[in-house]
This record gives C-alpha cells, structure tokens and sequence, in this order.
C-alpha cells in the first residue's frame, strides 16, 4: 500500500491512496479468447464453496437458505480494498451479493481484457529496464535494452504492448546478487548509472544475500506464495529479439516491482499475475554475456517447486525490495504521471481555445470523410471508426485515464463527461460508450459524491457495446462494474436485471456466473424474493452442468432445492432431485446421489410410468455401484417399496391346516382373520374365565389374555412370549407407490437373538447376542438355521401401486430373547421385454428395511399430555420360552345348519402335538347351552363316529305309553352348581394328561339354537403344561362355529289350575290332588319354512323337569298317540300335572330334578340322562334375555321367592305370586323326517319350555326378545316395578273354590214343591299365609240376565259367612240350594272375596269366577 | 394457498393454496414443457407476494383481486390474482398472443375464482387437497376454447 501525492493541473495536491503497481514482462501478451476461457473455467471450479464453514443462513418468510454466498463485504478482499481505499464508504452497511469463485472469474476476466485503442487504462505507462550487475558492461546492456524498448514502442512492428504515452518513462535498475557478485563493482556502476541517468531514474537493488544453504527449519515466509498461485494468463512471446537481456519474468510483490520493463496501473485491475519463475533467479537471460553466472536457484524450475520461492531472501531483502518499489513509485512514476496531467492538460486549454464548433467545423472540412451521416448503416461503420493512436480526440481520454488512475477521479470524471460528448458527436460508437462507462465508474468512486450516479450511462454504455460494436467482453466488463456499483447501492433489482440481460448462449460460463449472481440479488432484496432465487439457481446450474461446473451446478441445484422442497411442486422437485443425483453421481458422491434419487422414488410421483422406471433404473444402477465397495460393512437401507410398519403383524404358532375329509380343524387364530375389537374382548372374556375356573375362582392380577396375533389393535407394551420349535410369522405390508412393479427377492428377516435358559431360577444364564445381519448382507439367510431358521421368500412382487403383505417365518430352536429388526431383500424391477431378462436379474441391489414400531401415544400423566410421547412396542420382540404343549382340536361329522332344538352327535379329537405332556383341558363358550360332551355318569365308551350314523343321540327303552316314568336326577350329577350355567367344562383325560403325540376322541353333542338364523359359538379350549412354566402359564386354542339354525317347532305351554274334586278314585290320588294338580296344555306347530327338506314332525315324547311338580299323565282325548305334525300344522296335547310327593321332597331332595317322561310312542327316551338333561340343565333362562336391562315377570319371582322378603308388602306380594308360581320345564321331544339328497333322515331334537306362572302362556321361542329390539330407547329412569301391591289377578288366586254337588238330582215337585239340595262349597288356600274369605250368597241385582237364570233358585240359610284360612287348609261349607222347579241351573253363583289377614287394609278381591256349575233338577 | 394455474396454449392456469403457496389445481395446455410452466409460475409467486405486500394494510379491504401481469417473461405473460383469502389464481399466457385484453383476462380469472368457489363449496372437497373436479376441468377447457383465437 503505497500512499504518494501528486498535484493536478491546478496545483491541487491529490493523494494517491493504496497505489498499485503491476509487473509485466514486455514480451507477455494477452491470451486468445479460447485461452481465456480455460484459465477463467479453471479460475471458477479451481474456487469452490468451503467445507465445513457454517453456512450463511438466510431467512425469507417461511424459508431458511443456506447459500454459500458469504457476503458481509469486509470478507471479500478485493472489494473491501476497493471501497475502504478508493472510496472511503467503508461505513456502508450493504452487503454484496457475490460468491468467491464470481470473484475469481471476475478478477481472471478483468485481467484477461486485451488492451484496446479506445481506451488506456491497460497501457503501459513505464518501463523498467534491469541488468545484472554481472554483466561485463553493464552501461552498454541498459543502452542496448533502452533502444530495444524504443524500437517496440515507436517502430510499429508490434501492436502489443500498448503504450500509454510516447515518451514512456525508463527506470534503469541494476540487480545485485550479494551473494555471488562483487559489491563494489555493482556500486560503482551505479554511481556511473547516477550520473548518467540522474537518481531519479535508476536503482541498485542488492538481493539473495542468503546462501542457498538455508536449513529447512528456518521459516521464512515465502514473498511470492500469494501471488503464484494465481494462474498465468500472460505468456511470454515467443520473438528472442525481445528477450536479449530483460528478464522475462514478470512479477509483483505488494506493490513490490522486480525486474521488469513495463508497469501499468489500473485501479480496477489488482490482481496482476505472477510467472512461476523466481524474480530473484534471471533465469533466462538469453545474453551469452550471462553464461558465467551462477544459477543459485538454478535447481529451482519454474513452477516446479512452487514453495521454494524466495528462500534466498532475507527479510532484509524483503525490505529492500519494498524500497526500490516506493522509490520507484515516488521518484519515478509519480512525478511522470503528474507531468503528463500537465502537458495533455496544455494541450486540451490551448486547443479549447478554439470554439468547439469551428473545431468540428474544420474537421468537416478538412477531414470529412469521417464524419458519418445520420443512417443506421453509417452507424454501424462509426461503430468501427478508429482513431490514429496520437489523435487529438484521444487525447482528452488519455487524460482522464490517467486522473483515473492516480484517482482524482472528479477531474477523469469532467474528462471523461467532456470525452464522451467529443466521441458522441463524432458518432464515434465505440469511443463514447467506453467514456460512459469511465464517468459513470468515477462518479461512483468521487468520494462525497457531489452528483448522483449516472447508472443511465452504464446502461448506454452495455448497449452500445453490446448492440453497436458488437463486443460482449466489454459490454460483460461494464455490466459487471455496473452490477456491483448497483449492489453496493442495494439496488439489487437493477442488477439482477442488468445481470439476466447479461446472460447469453454464447457462453455457459459466463452465463452460469451472472444468473447466480442474480439469483443472491434477488435473495438480497429487502423482501427476499426466494422463489426468483430458486429460479435463478437452477438457470444457473444448467449452465453450470453445459459448462461442465459439474460441483457448481450441483451447489446450485441443492441451494434451489432448498425453496422447492416439500412444498408440492413435485414436478419441479423431481426434476431438481433427478438432476442432483446425477450430477453426485459424477462428482463419485453417490450417497448424496442415493438420497436424491430415493426422494424421487418414495413420493407419490406424478411422473409416468416409464419416466419411473428410468428413474428407478438409474437409482438401482447408482445404488449398486455405491454399495459395492461397503460389502462387508452393514447392508444399506432401501427407500422401496414402502413398509407400513406400525401395520406389521405378528403371529406365533402354526399356520393353519386344511379341513381334511370330515375332520375339521379348530379355526384358532391366523393372520388372514381381521382384528375384530368386541370379538377380542369377547375372547379376553372368555379366557378370564376359563382361568378363574382353573384357578379355583381367582384371577391373577397380572392376568392377561393370550394374543396369538399381535397388531396393532392389540396392546403391545409386554414382551410377547413364543414357544420354541413353535414357528412365529411376521406380517409385514408393502406399498409400491410407483407405477413399476417391484421385485423382491431372498426377502427374509433379520433378527437378534440372545440366549437364555430360562428353566434355571433367577432368569437363565443370558448368552451372548446373535444376530443375522452379516449372514443376511451375504444372501445366506439360512445360515444360522440352527438357532433360528429364517424362511426366504425367493421372490416377491409388488405390482405397480399395490399394496401387498408378505409373511416371513422364523422358527426358534434355542429359548431367549429374539428382536425382529427388519427385512433383508433384493429389490430389483423387471423389464417389460423378455430380451432384458439376463440385464434384469443383474439389475437388483441387497439392502435392508428396518421395522421400527412406534407404540401408542402416551396419554396419562401431565408430562405425557403435554408432550408428544410414545410407549413402546415390542411386538417384534418376543421371548422365546421353553416348549410348552400344544393341542390341536379337530372336530368330525360337525354340523353347519341345525334345526332350532335339534340334537346331533359329532366328535372332537383332541391331539397333542407337542413333545409335552399337556393337562388341565377345559372348554368356555359363548354358547354353553349349544353343546355338551356328556355327564359324568354317562357312558364315555367311545364308539367310532361312524357307527354313529342313524342311531339315535339318545338313550332310549321300550316301553309302551303309560303313566309318566319318574326319575330324580340332582344337577350336580351334570355339572351343575348353583344357579349359574356353567361357562366351562372341563374336558375329561384318561388319567388327566394328554401325552405326547396322543390323541382322543370324545363325543359331543349339539343341540341346535332356539333361535334360528347363523349363529357364531366361540370356543376356547384352555390347557396347561404339567410343569409350570413362569413364562407362560397356559395356553389356549381358539374356534369358531358358524351354526346356521333353522326354524323347527314352537312349543306353547299354559298350565290351568285343575278344579276337578278330591275325593274319587284312588286314595294316593287323592292325596296327591289334595296337595295340588294342574292342567298343562301344549301347543306344539310345525313353523318350519323349508318344506321341501323337512317332511314332518313327530311329536315322541313330552318330559317335564322340575323340584316341585311333575307331569303325570297325558289326558289327551285324542287317541292319536305318534302325533305327526305335517308343515304349519298344529297340535294339542293336555297332560295332568301334579307336585312331586311330599316324601321325596326332603330337604336333600329339594335340590333334585324330577324328571317324568311320557312318552307318546313305543319309545321311551330316557331324559334324565346324557345328553336330554345335559340341554336341560344348560338351557338358558328362556324368558330371560341375554342383555338388557328387562327383567321378566319369571325371573322375578325366581328371584323373589328365593329372598325373604322383608316389608309386609313384600311378604304378602311374595305369598301372593307364590301361589301362583309353577316352576315347571316341559321338555318336547320329537323327531323330523328330513329328505335329504334322496335319503330320508331322521333327526331328533328337544325343545324346552319354562312354566312359571300359573294360567300365563309360556313359549318355546322367546319372542319377548324379539319384541326387546324393538324397545325405544328410554332417556327417563323406567318406572320402579308395580311390584309392591300384588295385583288384582294374582290375588284372586288365593282361594281355590269348589262346588261338591250332585250332577242331577231327582225331586217329586208335585208332591213337594219345594227341592233343597246339599251343595258343599270346597275353599281351599292356595298360599302359604291367612286368609280371610268372605262368601257372599246374594245374587247380584245388577244384571238382568243373571236374575232371569239364576233367580229361579236360593240360596238358603246364611246368605254371608266371614271365614279365616289357615295356610294351605281346605275348608268344606255347606249350603243348601232351594229350587221350585225341575230345570237346569248354575250354581256357580257365590262370590268369594278374600283378602290376606295380614294385610292392613281390607282390599277384598273377587275370587276367580268359578265356571258355571250346572245342575241337573229332575222332576219325578 | 396458491390455488389453481391454468396454462393454455403455452398457457398455465393454476390455483394455489394461501399459506404455503402449493399448488392446488395446474393445467397446463401443451404439456410437454410442463416443467418449464411450474418453473414460471412458482417464481411468478415472489411477484405476487410484492404486489400483494406492497398494495399496503390500508388497501387491503378494497384490494383489487386482479393484481394485472405479474411480469412478461420472453415467451410468457403472467397474470395473478388474489382473493381475499390469499388464494391466487395465476394465468401464464403465450405472449404472442396479442388479443387477449386485460378485460379477458380479467373474466377468466373471474369464472376461475367461481368454479374455485364452486369446489370449495362440495363438502366432500377435502381443503388442501389437490383439485380433482371434473366441473372445474370443463370450465378449464372451456376457457380455452372461448379464445379459440389465440389458441393454436
């Protein structure tokens, strides 16, 4: 940095601030264009985005960039240098849009501009002449080399170089080498220099006094390495004239000159290049006279050792280098300068004496020729009008460049302004627009900036250079000053514009370049214009590519990725990521490449299918070559096709088998079933209570129900457990999201496992961990088959946007803890022609795809809530346990469809396919009353299913219709305790355990469901291990039947209470009436609706089951003993009922069934045994429904009568019901005729009926359930029950009433008119409590029919009689009846009225209206 | 959103969703240069986000929908438009085609903003989807054979 005065035309002193001196050698010349254009590719890819540095991050909305563009301007050097010297506007607070490898182009350009004649700012203003002070005479080599510059200057042989002014300066140094020369002789040469030449002009610089022993480990910095590094765009002529002494190399050290002929200054030229050659080593020196001399550095070429530049200078020298260039600068240049200023200052005052107009007036005549007219075609030749070097016109410009140059930029500016109106009017094109562009980069760099910026000149100036002359380096030039002077403006539209209008086809580069530069203005605006950025980076990474920047392109291509990215241009993003990968891949950045092209894969593309496929193509292609190298390592994650994870499920056990003949498998539990919420609970139900049962009621706390399938319905926060040598299958879904099909092959897991041996205590010992995974890489999936085997799919296909499901098996063979991690395949794509084939089955790569399941979000605590939390999911790491035994249950001859009540035998085999004894077998249903496998007391004898067939399910007799044979039966005897239905049964084993490998076969029987329609039954088998295991407790096994029911009879029953009079027949008859008989009507109607299939039905016996009552007799009057039943026919049977005898009924007997079969045919089926009592003690509560809050008039009073009421009301309606209450089952037995297949069938079945309530209808069917569906729905509480006064109904059943009279009764009316008969009223109390009866004998008056039938009799005597019952006594009353006449009358006259004695209130209540009780009066 | 872009003869037409500017609707006619038209209208995007930040609070009440050509390009003109909530609409047209008036521009914008509106209104239109309606295709291509004159 050189700060020197000087003083202007007006003797104004100027000063010259950060002054710089470039070195050329004079045989150097500028470069042809293609040269220039090599050295400025290099420049810019030579000049890349550092590693590593925090990128600038920029925030544009809702964008954050990072772009390499590092613009706070202090970072950049040459315009920091620019601005801080020039201009003094080191206080702007503007950023530059610019890049380092802009930088770099521009300053390689700038310097690469050829010196033209239209302007002077790179022409050489002096020249250096150097000899050695070796030379023999040195005074004659400066002599020679001061003729030879003469003669290149002024003979016109050479155009290059371009000298600023005639007279150039001569400065005459003579170099010394201390080392080597004589010192003395180099002074006194100088002194003869000082004479000849004055000081002013000549130097001796004495260098390299180190020898060139210099130890390694002296650090000397090396004076050159900043500017060597440059690339040279001078080279050296090739004329040997010119070379006669000067050396030729050509150099620059901080403003430090060496040896050379030519300086020129050009503020905006700083850069200047240096040769490799080493200033201090005259290497060239073509004299002969330069032979003897010692080449120190002589080992040191040029540009092959670039470090050892300047070992042989000493920091002494380095100063000594440092002065000659300001002695230079200050005694030589300077000066010279300031002396032209004046004389072209002279010469511009003397000749603008004469008036402008008679100037040009003169030239008119004088020189018209040159003067253009005013015509388009003329223009463009004026474009090319040149002026003779010395012309006058030029003169004004020379002076401006000079002012320029030793920047007193406000009078170049007035020079300038004054040029271009000089060259305007001579329509010199070319002249004037170079004088623009000078004013207007002066006024910009006038410090205090008395007038605006001109930017239209710039504008004029690219223009004319552009249009008219047709020179694109200069109009690049003057937009790139023009550009930055905008930017350091913030006028950064203006330059983008400026910069786009720039870009053209002829250069890539340069286009490239300038469209980046755009692209940061546009990110540069106040309001950051992004997606103009993006633009304008990917523009510019095209060019890049063209111009084979291949890391540029891709900088820009990644920086424009930044805006498009995830905001749905998928277009445009596709395009950007393909480009991407391509270009990494170029740039052997294939991970970069991968991740590109796998962007362009697993989003749901809107290319086409063979735009697709290419793509696919080339990543696989990508992929391949990258994974190739990392064989050994860990295998690469594949992007496709898409794995659902969270949808992977997982299944431990068998697959299922296939129905073989008539066995058919339990169906258990497998992946193709879906996840049914309520059938999961439904089964979690179940298998609670299977376990309570096995655990004698109790239920461990930790209780959880099995799961065989876990997905992601399924709660997976415990470690699953699978048994060993037990296959366990993963489930895991594939999406291709592409319109290709995929191809997978050697698809297999890859898994962890660590051993255990769980049988020891304290959790096992724990081995060491295993994994697949290398195995797997290598494709020998099966490697370690020995610990677990891996299932290989060889191929799997994913057609084109399918969604498939693949099953991959692994079958543990050691206990421990096993982690499913992933999935391992080849994925590859197939060809659409066959030709490809052998081409398509190289084209596939090994990777993997992890299954990472993320559990479901955490919901429960504040933190959890707050947050965004997730619990884990350890579906794919199951415990493998020690073997465990495993049932596999098989049902034969199981029917589909049943009529409703039918029974069928079928079979169930139960095997134990494990290599364990398995125990504690027990079965829990949905549907106890659907099944049975027999009572304890019947006969197990297995006969083979087959012998089955046609034989009855039941146990039959011979017997001919009779009295009802009795049979007591306690239910326990079936399995039956308290009043629950037993939910699971327990599964009979010969000695209690299934031992390996065995099977059993045992009978089941059906009954088809009273309600017809499908029917689905849950069954859930239950077994246990006979050793404990920790782990795993016991195990279950799953079915379901599909029972399709089809409607078969409806049974109605009523039961009467019988009138009829105690007192005939036998005397235990009559012992029995005395405690109580009824009549039981059932109706029994064929409702079967296939017609076709079933042919009739035959009603086979009737059974009643009850603790209290049972069926005596059949009093049917119809003879019709094998009642058949034909499609919607209808019949009726009456049976007598009677209670059970009081002997039996002790209090053990209470407890127990009495089971009375009458049977209708010759056949008597022996219902109390398996399995008539089996459905009987399993039939559900009939007229209960299964849900629902309805509770019926039966269940009640079973409930009811069962607690002790405590309230009188209670008490009295309890006493009330109870007289009423039945509490009996009839059992309908029948048989069906089917035709099936053109064999008849015989089919039984039984159908049950609950009696509960005297003279209330009960049914076989349930209707009230239907009628339930139809409930509205109730937002108001229900009513409380009306429960608390016994109704009207129920109490006119407290009394039984009787009249005992004669049926006819012969009387001699004429001899006596008057006939009086005995009647005897029979009151009998039904319920359990007092009773107070009234009889009252008065007709009633009320109704005229009744005095028309009835007056015609009277009662005599008392006409009312107060009377109190005790519980259950019979009372006998008698009247006497008075008739006047023979005829028939109704006795049934008296009322009875009765209430409770009890009972508070004196609520009489009519007694049933007895039946008409006819007598017969004979007159005789 | 940016909602809809409509292109016809070297002419997009396209809708955009207000807050994240992705595209809600795009045709474009000649479909080969596809590509090249999600460029334009992508980067027409900064413009729109100028004029509608630079048309001030204050006039944002009786802002003016049609904000007018966004910029010519060489090929191109790019016209927008904005509705009250910032759903653009932006036509590219053939810069060729010197009949179309800024009047027609106008209407086509204003059938676009209708049929936009007619989508919006199907309740089984998810908001943010892209636009799949048929009646909104229609209008589209009726646009475009309106103009058969400038269309090639």
């Amino acid at each position: 940095m050189l700060i020197g005065h000087l003083r202007d035309p007006n003797n104004q002193v100027v000063v010259v601030k950060g002054l710089r001196i470039s070195v050329t050698g004079v045989n150097t010349r500028s470069p042809n264009s293609g040269e220039v254009r090599k050295l400025l590719s290099q420049a810019v890819s030579g000049c890349q985005p550092p590693e590593g540095l925090p990128a600038n991050v920029i925030t544009a909305g809702d964008y954050d960039l990072n772009i390499s563009d590092r613009s706070v301007k202090a970072s950049v050097p040459w315009y920091s240098d620019w601005k801080e010297m020039l201009t003094q506007l080191s206080s702007s607070k503007y950023y530059t849009a610019t890049t380092p490898w802009f930088e770099a182009y521009r300053e390689n350009f700038l310097q690469s501009m050829p010196a033209s004649d239209h302007e002077f700012l790179n022409h050489y203003l002096a020249c250096m002449l150097v000899v050695s002070s070796r030379e023999a005479v040195p005074t004659e080599q400066f002599l020679k080399l001061s003729q030879e510059q003469h003669r290149i200057q002024h003979s016109g042989e050479y155009t290059y170089p371009k000298w600023f002014i005639p007279n150039t300066l001569k400065y005459y140094v003579l170099l010394h080498d201390i080392s080597d020369g004589d010192e003395q002789r180099a002074d006194s040469v100088y002194e003869d220099m000082k004479q000849r030449y004055g000081t002013q002009g000549c130097y001796l610089l004495k260098i390299n006094s180190r020898t060139g022993a210099a130890g390694p480990d002296e650090q000397m910095p090396d004076p050159w390495s900043q500017y060597l590094q440059k690339t040279n765009i001078h080279s050296p002529y090739e004329e040997g004239v010119l070379n006669n002494v000067e050396n030729n190399i050509s150099s620059e050290v901080d403003g430090l000159d060496l040896s050379d002929v030519v300086s020129e200054i050009h503020p905006l030229k700083l850069e200047q290049s240096a040769d490799p050659g080493f200033p201090g080593n005259p290497s060239k020196a073509v004299n002969s006279a330069d032979t003897a001399r010692t080449q120190k550095q002589g080992s040191v070429t040029p540009g092959a050792a670039p470090t050892a530049h300047g070992a042989c200078l000493t920091l002494n020298d380095h100063d000594r280098i440092r002065q000659f260039i300001q002695e230079f600068t200050f005694r030589g240049l300077l000066p010279h300068i300031e002396k032209n200023i004046r004389q072209l200052n002279d010469q511009l005052v003397s000749r603008k004496g004469l008036s402008r107009s008679l100037f040009s007036a003169t030239k008119k005549w004088f020189g018209g020729g040159k003067v253009p007219e005013k015509s388009i075609a003329e223009l463009k030749n004026t474009a090319g009008l040149l002026y003779p070097p010395e012309a006058p016109e030029l003169q004004i410009r020379k002076m401006a460049d000079l002012c320029f140059l030793v920047q007193h930029y406000e009078l170049a500016y007035s020079c300038y302004h004054t040029a271009k109106k000089d060259f305007l009017s001579d329509q010199a094109m070319l002249y004037a627009a170079g004088s623009l562009e000078m004013a207007a980069v002066s006024a910009f760099l006038q410090s205090g900036a008395p007038r605006p910026y001109p930017a239209h000149y710039m504008e004029t100036a690219i223009q004319t250079y552009r249009d008219v002359c047709k020179n694109m380096v200069l109009a690049e030039r003057c937009a790139l000053l023009s550009a930055e002077v905008l930017k350091s403006q913030a006028k950064y539209s203006d330059a983008a514009t400026l910069l786009i209008k720039m870009t053209s086809e002829d250069s890539d580069l340069r286009s490239a370049l300038l469209l980046e530069q755009a692209a940061h203005c546009f990110i540069n605006m106040r309001s950051p214009m992004v997606r103009k950025f993006a633009f304008h980076m990917i523009l510019s990474g095209h060019r890049y590519s063209k111009a084979g920047q291949k890391r540029h392109a891709l900088r820009c291509y990644c920086q424009a990725m930044q805006v498009y990215k995830g905001k749905g241009w998928t277009l445009a993003e596709d395009h950007i990521n393909f480009t991407i990968g391509r270009q990494s891949f170029t740039l052997r950045q294939p991970e970069n490449a991968v991740a590109a092209f796998r962007h362009i894969l697993i989003n749901d593309s809107k290319q086409t299918a063979t735009q697709q496929s290419a793509f696919l193509r080339e990543y696989l292609y990508v992929y391949k070559s990258l994974s190739q190298p990392s064989n050994e390592g860990s295998l690469p994650q594949l992007p496709l096709p898409c794995v659902h994870s969270a949808q992977t499920r997982v299944f431990f056990g068998h697959e299922p088998r296939l129905a073989e003949g008539e066995k058919q498998a339990a169906t258990h539990v497998w992946l193709d079933q879906e996840f049914d919420q309520e059938q999961a609970q439904l089964w979690a139900e179940l298998e609670e209570q299977v376990v309570a049962v096995a655990n004698r009621g109790s239920v461990h706390i930790s209780f959880q129900p099995t799961q065989y399938c876990l997905s992601s319905h399924t709660e997976n926060l415990r470690y699953p457990f699978a048994v060993v040598e037990e296959p366990m299958f993963v489930e895991v879904v594939f999406r291709n999201p592409l319109k290709v099909p995929l191809v997978l092959s050697d698809l297999s897991l890859l898994w962890k496992f660590t051993t255990k041996d769980f049988s020891k205590p304290q959790g096992g010992t724990t081995g060491e961990t295993i994994t697949n995974e290398k195995e797997a890489a290598a494709g020998k999936a099966t490697a370690l088959n020995d610990i677990i085997s891996t299932e290989v799919i060889p191929e799997f296909t994913v057609g084109l946007e399918e969604t498939k499901v693949a099953r991959l098996k692994l079958l543990p063979h050691k206990t421990g803890e096993l982690h499913v991690l992933g999935i391992v395949y080849n994925l590859g794509t197939r060809e659409e022609d066959n030709s490809a084939s052998e081409a398509s089955q190289l084209m596939f790569v090994r990777g993997r795809q992890d299954l990472e399941i993320q559990g479901p979000r955490l919901n429960v605590t504040k933190e959890e809530k707050t947050s965004v939390r997730h619990g884990p999911d350890r579906r794919l790491d199951p415990i493998i346990t020690p073997p465990m035994p495993l049932l596999e249950v098989f049902f034969i001859n199981f029917p589909t469809g049943l009529l409703c009540g039918e029974i069928r035998k079928a079979w169930v085999e139960f095997v134990n396919v494990s290599a364990v004894p398995l125990a504690g077998l027990r079965v829990a249903s949905t549907h106890p009353e659907f099944f049975t496998f027999g009572s304890a007391t019947a006969d197990l004898t297995p006969v083979t299913p087959t012998a089955a067939e046609h034989c009855s399910a039941y146990k039959t007799m011979v017997t001919p219709p009779s009295d009802a044979a009795v049979t007591l039966v306690s239910p326990a005897a079936f399995g039956i305790t308290g009043d629950n239905r037993p939910t699971v049964v327990e599964i009979p084993l010969t000695g209690g355990v299934l031992g390996p490998g065995e099977a059993l076969q045992i009978p089941l029987w059906l009954r088809g469901p009273d309600r017809e329609g499908v029917h689905e039954i849950s069954f859930l088998f239950y077994y246990e291990g006979l050793e404990k295991n920790a782990k795993l407790g016991h195990r279950v096994l799953r079915h379901k039947a599909v029972i399709c029911a089809s409607r078969s009879l409806s049974v109605r029953a009523t039961a009467c209470r019988s009138n009829t009079l105690p007192g005939r027949g036998k005397r235990d008859e009559r012992e029995e009436e005395r405690s109580g008989s009824m009549l039981v009507f059932v109706d029994v109607e064929n409702i079967n609706t296939s017609e076709a299939g079933v042919r009739e039905f035959h009603i086979v016996q009737v059974s009643s089951s009850s603790r209290q009552w049972r069926l005596h007799k059949c009093i049917n009057p119809a003879g019709d003993k094998d009642s058949k039943l034909a499609s919607r026919e209808r019949g009726k049977l009456c049976f007598r009922a009677t209670r059970c005898r009081t002997q039996e009924a002790t209090s053990d007997a209470l407890e127990k069934y009495t089971f009375a079969d009458l049977n209708l045919g010759n056949e008597q089926i022996v219902s109390s045994t398996t399995p008539c009592a089996d459905f009987f003690f399993r039939r559900g509560p009939p007229s209960e429904p299964r849900k629902g809050g309805v509770i019926t008039v039966g269940g009640l009073l079973r409930r009811q009568s069962l607690t002790p009421a405590n309230s009188t009301d209670d008490s009295m309606t309890s006493i009330v019901r109870k007289c009423s209450e039945v509490e009996l089952d009839i059992i309908v037995l029948w048989k069906a005729y089917v035709v099936e297949d053109n064999k008849q069938l015989i089919l039984e079945g039984q159908l049950h009926v609950a009696l509960q309530t005297i003279g209330k209808e009960a049914c076989s069917l349930s209707q009230k359930e239907e009628a339930q569906e139809m409930v509205l729905l109730k937002f108001k509480p229900d009513l409380p029950p009306p429960a608390s006064r016994p109704s009207l109904e129920q109490l006119s059943h407290l009394i039984k009433t009787c009249l005992h009279y004669p049926e006819s009764y012969d009387h001699p009316f004429p001899q006596k008119s008057l006939c009086m008969v005995p009647v005897t009223l029979t009151l009998s109390n039904c319920s359990l409590a007092q009773v107070d009866v009234i009889i009252d004998l008065r007709h009633k008056t009320t109704s005229p029919e009744s005095l028309e039938v009835h007056g015609s009799f009277t009662w005599l005597g008392q006409t009312q009689y107060k009377l109190q019952l005790r519980p259950q006594e019979v009372h006998g009353l008698s009247l006497k009846a008075c008739f006047f006449q023979a005829g028939v009358y109704n006795l049934g006259t008296p009322r009875v009225f009765a209430k409770l004695a009890q009972s508070g209130t004196m609520c009489e209540t009519s007694q049933q209206s007895a039946m008409p009780a006819l007598i017969i009066i004979n007159s005789v | 959103m940016e909602i809809c872009k409509v292109f016809f003869h070297l002419s997009v037409s396209v809708i955009l969703s207000p807050l994240q500017n992705y595209p809600l609707y795009i045709r474009s006619v000649p479909s080969q240069s596809e590509l090249k038209f999600h460029y334009t209208v992508h980067t027409s995007l900064d413009v729109v986000e100028e004029k509608i930040s630079t048309a001030g609070k204050a006039m944002a009440e009786q802002r003016e929908l049609y904000l007018g050509l966004l910029y010519p390009t060489e090929d191109y003109k790019v016209y927008g438009y904005v509705t009250n909530s910032k759903v653009k609409f932006v036509i590219v047209v053939d810069s060729s085609n010197t009949s179309l008036r800024d009047n027609e521009i106008r209407s086509m914008f204003r059938k676009l903003h209708n049929s936009f509106t007619d989508v919006m209104c199907n309740p089984f239109y998810n908001p943010g989807d892209p636009i799949q309606s048929r009646a909104m295709f229609t209008m589209v291509s009726g646009l475009k054979s309106d103009k058969c004159g400038w269309l090639v």
